[in-house]
């Protein structure tokens, strides 16, 4: 899949698209993947590859967005350590760090 | 991530070498410019590097040798780092990311356990080698996951797999031939490789008996069967092909990720190292 996920930003960016790309960079605890795990932030929400889904993972998406927009790279904090009897959905025990930042065409 | 650094990463998967892709994420004080740049290096320090870190307009340029030389050792190691440099005008933040040459999973034996494994495995991102000596069997029909799928004799066609990529520490064997004398003929050939994983399949009274028979009949030194995964997998109860597929790409896994799990294997070894330490003792 990582592996892959190269060829998908490719093809996009070759259709002139541009995307957000993150990747998680730092884990601690319980988290929902490792630290390596990509996805590819589409600006119309065809989203390829996952960090773990959830409200963390909406997180990054709304980030990804932003970036996709200002074009600035920066880092989502995603905590999923709080209380089970809490309304959060995101309960796996961890945090982890996600790297994101853009990729276009023109990008130099 | 800027077109010449991925293309230069799309050509290196394509061509299924070990690369690395160098990103910085943080970049505090003076580093601060440097956010966002990339490079693609190989293990081999006479490949140029493909883009920039941007440091040698910082005045950090002495800083690059030694975040490729940590690098590349992230990439010997197939381990993705997060590196943190710290400077008394700033703090760097490069992050490792390691796309090595998948594991390989050979396959020897085409039958009822070998068709889910080599699905299994290509879904958990293993390069699948199908080998049986039956055409009908080691059918690329059979196996549309596999990455090769080759019909001959069992020994002669390990010498060639050898012989095209290497069996080195991320080769993965599984033995499942229909016959125990082929599983055995294959084990001998493979038995001195310096191999991530061998399994051979059997019960745990055959795995016993065909271990001594082969010490007493071809003299071959006792702890050489240590690292042999046989009985194959990891006890989970399971009945169905499909299940003891499962099981054994759950030992492969284990093995890959030094996970906790104690292989079925591991009585045997015990009894044997037990009786070995007898022996040398009396």
């Amino acid at each position: 899949m990582s592996a892959t996920i190269y060829h998908h930003l490719q093809r996009l960016v070759d259709q002139g698209l541009t995307v957000a790309v993150a990747t998680i960079t730092d884990v601690k605890g319980s988290v929902p993947r490792e630290v390596g795990a990509k996805m590819i932030i589409h600006p119309l929400g065809a989203h390829i590859g996952t960090v773990g889904g959830g409200c963390g993972e909406a997180d990054v998406i709304r980030a990804g967005l932003d970036v996709i927009q200002d074009g600035k790279p920066r880092n989502v904090f995603v905590d999923l350590t709080e209380d089970i009897s809490m309304q959060s959905l995101g309960v796996c025990g961890g945090i982890m760090n996600v790297f994101i930042e853009a990729c276009r065409k023109e990008d130099a | 991530m800027n077109p010449t650094v991925l293309a230069a990463m799309v050509a290196s998967l394509d061509r299924r070498e070990s690369v690395a892709l160098l990103s910085v994420t943080e970049a505090g004080g003076s580093f601060a410019p440097a956010l966002g740049n990339h490079v693609v290096l190989w293990l081999d320090p006479a490949r140029p590097p493909v883009g920039d870190l941007g440091l040698a307009e910082l005045g950090a340029g002495d800083l690059v040798p030694t975040i490729y030389h940590d690098a590349r050792r992230a990439l010997a190691e197939r381990e993705h780092r997060h590196l943190t440099y710290t400077r008394a005008d700033g703090v760097l933040k490069v992050f490792v990311e390691v796309q090595a040459q998948p594991p390989q999973l050979i396959i020897v034996g085409a039958g009822h356990i070998a068709v889910p494994l080599a699905s299994i495995a290509a879904l958990c991102d293993f390069e699948v080698t199908v080998l049986d000596d039956r055409p009908q069997y080691a059918h690329p029909a059979r196996f549309p996951t596999a990455k090769r799928v080759i019909a001959g004799p069992f020994r002669a066609e390990l010498r060639t797999l050898r012989g095209d990529r290497g069996f080195d520490n991320h080769t993965y064997i599984v033995l499942v031939t229909r016959g125990h004398q082929h599983d055995v003929e294959c084990l001998l050939e493979v038995l001195d490789d310096p191999l991530a994983y061998i399994g051979m399949i059997g019960s745990q009274r055959r795995i016993r008996a065909v271990f001594e028979l082969l010490e007493r009949e071809q003299g071959i030194a006792p702890e050489k069967f240590d690292r042999i995964h046989a009985p194959i997998g990891l006890d989970i109860n399971a009945h169905t092909p499909a299940e003891i597929a499962v099981c054994i790409m759950a030992e492969i896994i284990n093995v890959m990720r030094k996970g906790p799990a104690i292989p079925m294997s591991e009585q045997i070894r015990r009894e044997r190292q037990a009786r070995r330490q007898r022996v040398a003792a009396s």
